[in-house]
């Protein structure tokens, strides 16, 4: 994926950078408004990961342009301000996701991965991981054509997963995924090996690899090439 | 004690007490001024016998009279000192009064009397004239009566009319006190310029104006600060959960390291939901959350229930409900809230293998759970930051809860009744 990062916010944006160019994609940042504005105009990107509260100029204004011009770039919303309206604002202009601060990148990644999924694969709806093959709109995952049954939580985890592959992920971020950040059950994730456990359990029973490995006890990592 | 009752009271003794003095004085001085006249009346009685004795040279013939006795008695020379004296008058009934019987001829009245002496030739006789004092006792009386419920009847008026017209005149006092008492600081209601034209009142209106008005400027400038202190912590929130999560990816991590970032990410966690609460908590009281809609609360429900299913098992928690269908009109964000705080509650103070009843019924929705077998202090758990020392929460969970039941017009309340800590929505 090609990505761009505007954020004005130097230790973020940077942590950002590194968490996806160390997944391999590419990943072009801008600090402000007019490198920003500089970027969008000359080059296209899988998806523009956009922070609205720019010192310099509105940020929305920057999502006014792409669409303007019909640039086909995803566009992730990153906001402090977790209003309604903001929302509703963005999302009415184009945007193709709203994610409020703070978040984890892991969560970034996997909002990312399925905005450019829905963008690359083109109405295609077929996700495909070595002998995986999870259908998107049917919520359904194949090992080797042979159907598993998951629950619907188990389902995101995995899209989670692969959404992630290849890095770490915390117990905390994988907690917020599936409950929301409403749900403070702080410092108990006993349930989250739970679900883990019968996840690894029904792939390897459908002939999968076992690609769930548990992370110095601080979350799970998803090995995979 | 209200002022009109003090007023009244003060009012009503003072009266009453110079009434009664008046009475008296009133009474004196009309008793005096007869008793001049009946003194005057006597006076020329006895005239009228020195003339007939002095004309005649005997004592006059005694005759029964209605009103006036005269008896002579022989007495010794100048052994009478003139002088008037109260007695008793002996009335004859006539002998068609009804109330004459038998042995009784007559009966005493009050009667004043005047003992003088003549003398008649060589005889000296002591003379007592008596008249009755019936009558003029009976004008004393009937001008007494009078007097007294002329007093009272102006009383009464007075009365009526304080209270009528102090009524009126504190009316707009009243008023202010009834806006005081719905003041609430949180509204954007202002308390209304009073119209009147006592000049107090004017000014207390003015001074409860201007009081509020501040209070709420204050109350504003607080939340804002509030609101920007929150926003300006999410940024280096952000930061530092990105950090952790790059850090994470450094592999390598020794059981020691991993327990610290584990301690990390929980509290970072946790400042994250605190700033979230506080800013949700200002955004409610804001009123800016308004996109109200008409909600299934009882698919809500089952959403949310179905939520916590993991944890409940992970708990053993044995959950039962019994929901009935139920449309509420909220903001669904709101309610999705609301909901996830008091079940989070009910599992959170819960114990291992204990029991949470939901029971949604058209009037309320009743959240209980087992826990601690203490009842906890009724009205503080709904105050900020109060938690009890166990808790894990942010504290706010219920400020946030009962805030966001005022603003659908719900109430929310606390009960104990052993072993069920219960925490009761009505709909209204």
């Amino acid at each position: 994926m090609k990505i761009l990062v505007i954020e004005d916010e130097e230790g973020l944006r940077e942590s950002i950078e590194e968490y996806f160019s160390e997944a391999g994609n590419i990943c072009e940042t801008a600090g402000g408004y007019q490198s920003a504005m500089a970027k969008i105009n000359l080059y296209r990107y899988d998806c523009v990961l956009l922070d609205i509260t720019l010192p310099e100029g509105n940020g929305m204004n920057i999502l006014k342009t792409l669409k303007e011009n019909n640039h086909p770039d995803g566009v992730l919303i990153i906001s402090a301000k977790n209003s309604l309206d903001d929302r509703l604002n963005g999302l009415n202009l184009g945007a193709d996701d709203y994610l409020v601060k703070p978040f984890h990148l892991s969560e970034l990644m996997a909002r990312v991965s399925a905005i450019v999924r829905r963008k690359t694969f083109n109405g295609s709806n077929l996700l495909l991981f070595n002998e995986l093959t999870i259908d998107l709109l049917a919520k359904e995952v194949k090992v080797h054509d042979m159907p598993v049954k998951l629950t619907r939580k188990e389902y995101a985890l995995l899209l989670y997963f692969i959404a992630n592959k290849g890095k770490v992920v915390s117990k905390n971020a994988i907690a917020e995924h599936l409950w929301g950040d409403g749900i403070d059950m702080a410092n108990n994730f006993d349930f989250i090996y739970s679900h883990i456990k019968n996840i690894r359990k029904k792939l390897m029973e459908a002939g999968s690899n076992d690609y769930i490995q548990a992370a110095y006890g601080m979350g799970y990592k998803f090995t995979g090439q | 004690m209200r002022l009109f009752a003090k007023y009244n009271r003060v009012n009503l003794i003072t009266t009453v007490i110079i009434m009664l003095f008046t009475g008296i004085i009133y009474y004196q001085a009309i008793s005096w001024i007869l008793n001049n006249q009946k003194d005057n009346d006597l006076n020329v009685e006895e005239q009228e016998i020195f003339n007939y004795v002095k004309l005649n040279q005997r004592l006059p013939q005694i005759f029964e009279s209605n009103d006036q006795q005269i008896t002579f008695t022989p007495a010794k020379p100048n052994s009478v000192k003139r002088e008037y004296i109260n007695t008793m008058y002996f009335k004859k009934w006539n002998d068609d009064n009804g109330r004459r019987r038998h042995k009784r001829d007559g009966e005493f009245e009050a009667g004043r009397g005047l003992i003088s002496s003549v003398t008649v030739g060589d005889k000296y006789y002591k003379i007592l004239v008596v008249e009755s004092k019936v009558e003029t006792e009976d004008l004393i009386r009937i001008i007494f009566f009078i007097t007294i419920s002329v007093i009272l009847f102006l009383l009464l008026v007075l009365l009526v009319i304080n209270r009528l017209i102090l009524n009126r005149l504190w009316k707009p006092f009243y008023s202010i006190m009834n806006e005081l008492r719905l003041f609430n600081i949180t509204d954007n209601k202002e308390i209304p310029k009073l119209d009147t034209a006592i000049d107090e009142f004017k000014e207390l209106n003015r001074a409860v104006l201007v009081m509020t008005a501040k209070a709420k400027y204050d109350y504003k400038d607080l939340k804002t600060f509030t609101e920007n202190a929150s926003h300006e912590l999410l940024t280096p929130i952000a930061v530092i959960n990105s950090k952790l999560d790059t850090l994470i990816q450094t592999e390598n991590f020794n059981e020691r390291q991993s327990k610290i970032l584990n301690d990390l990410y929980g509290a970072v966690s946790r400042l994250n939901r605190l700033n979230q609460s506080l800013l949700l908590l200002v955004k409610i009281e804001n009123r800016l959350l308004r996109d109200q809609e008409t909600i299934n609360f009882r698919e809500l429900l089952e959403e949310m229930i179905a939520q916590f299913e993991e944890i409940f098992q992970d708990k053993n928690l044995k959950v039962t409900y019994t929901l009935t269908n139920k449309e509420i009109y909220a903001t669904r964000y709101l309610a999705e809230i609301l909901l996830s705080n008091l079940i989070s509650n009910a599992i959170r103070h819960n114990y291992n293998g204990g029991e949470i009843n939901i029971s949604l019924t058209n009037e309320s929705l009743v959240i209980s759970n087992t826990g601690e077998d203490l009842s906890l202090p009724d009205e503080k758990i709904f105050t900020r930051f109060h938690k009890s020392s166990a808790s894990e929460g942010s504290g706010l969970g219920l400020t946030i809860s009962r805030q966001i039941c005022e603003n659908f017009n719900f109430s929310l309340n606390y009960q104990f009744q052993s072993p069920f800590h219960i925490f009761t929505i009505e709909f209204k």
